[in-house]
């Protein structure tokens, strides 16, 4: 990016997280009460979006439904998703419970798996400690590649670490791009390779969705994904018989 | 063996589940993953819910999904 010294760089972070995992209470502790909700067309789901300054440059935070998961069963998990992969978010702030952190990492995953640049809001921590539970973000943040920062949403604690995460992660001065991957085991990686290499080599798709995510997808019979495949194959075999 | 057979008290390990869809992709999202343990907390005899403890939190299903969640007791 080649922006002046003083102009204003204007960026986009998406807000994703379980439901009670303490998003909007996030979202809220970082935006203050200069949100809005807005309204995308064709869903009838709720964004609510908001913004804050920092460092001279405006960080619009986009509040999507809250979901378990990102497959193509329900709209909430439609709209987050769709959003996601369409709207191209500089970061995404990844909001987690960390008092049931197994089930929450469940989403995270899913995220990383869509290769999005993102910072995980270990929220919660007092009522994780509360239940004896301690977790080491830095370790957390080894292990997955990303930023960790442990907050406490409902108190604010950790506000200044987490603009000062999803900043750094919008102007790329910390690489994110973490290289995250499951082994799914032989049985099923010996499926996905195929699959991969396949969509690897339709362009189209790619700029809507990484090869890897899409693989799984196209696995769980994910009828979204089935139909972003087939949308653009037939599309290359129209063009391929009228030529 | 299901969580529908398991009653109050007992607790079990999740061996598969054997529902595809929505439905199956939401309990796995909620934690019931083969080698998951797991609790019966309580047991309405006639009418849903069951309430199960997974991983530390409650969850509650129908009847009719626990009878989707394969079990062997611990």
């Amino acid at each position: 990016m080649s922006a002046g010294a003083n102009e204003k760089r204007a960026f986009k972070v998406a807000v994703a997280g379980q439901p009670n995992s303490g998003k909007s209470t996030t979202f809220n502790a970082l935006t203050g009460a200069r949100q809005f909700v807005a309204n995308y067309p064709g869903v009838t789901v709720e964004k609510r979006a908001g913004s804050f300054s920092y460092r001279g440059d405006k960080v619009t935070l986009v509040d999507l439904p809250g979901t378990y998961s990102l497959t193509s069963y329900s709209l909430e998990e439609r709209v987050a998703r769709d959003f996601l992969l369409d709207e191209h978010p500089d970061a995404v702030l990844n909001v987690v419970d960390a008092s049931n952190l197994e089930r929450n990492l469940y989403l995270t995953f899913q995220l990383l798996e869509m290769e999005l640049r993102l910072v995980v809001a270990l929220n919660m921590t007092d009522i994780a400690r509360g239940r004896g539970i301690e977790i080491d973000p830095d370790l957390l943040a080894g292990e997955l590649g990303v930023p960790v920062v442990p907050t406490v949403g409902n108190r604010g604690k950790g506000r200044r670490e987490l603009r000062e995460a999803l900043w750094e992660v919008c102007t790329g001065a910390i690489d994110v791009r973490s290289g995250f991957r499951i082994d799914y085991g032989e049985a099923l990686e010996s499926s996905l390779a195929p699959l991969e290499r396949a969509i690897a080599g339709l362009p189209e798709i790619l700029n809507r969705a990484p090869a890897r995510w899409l693989a799984v997808k196209l696995l769980e019979d994910d009828a979204e994904a089935a139909k972003l495949v087939t949308g653009v194959t037939e599309a290359r075999d129209y063009r391929l018989s009228s030529s | 063996m299901t969580i529908n057979d398991l009653s109050a008290g007992q607790e079990a390990q999740v061996v598969d589940v054997t529902v595809s869809g929505a439905t199956g992709q939401r309990l796995l999202d909620m934690g019931f993953v083969e080698g998951t343990a797991l609790k019966i907390v309580r047991n309405a005899p006639l009418v849903d819910p069951i309430d199960v403890l997974v991983r530390g939190y409650h969850v509650s299903i129908r009847h009719a999904e626990a009878k989707s969640v394969e079990v062997e007791l611990l």
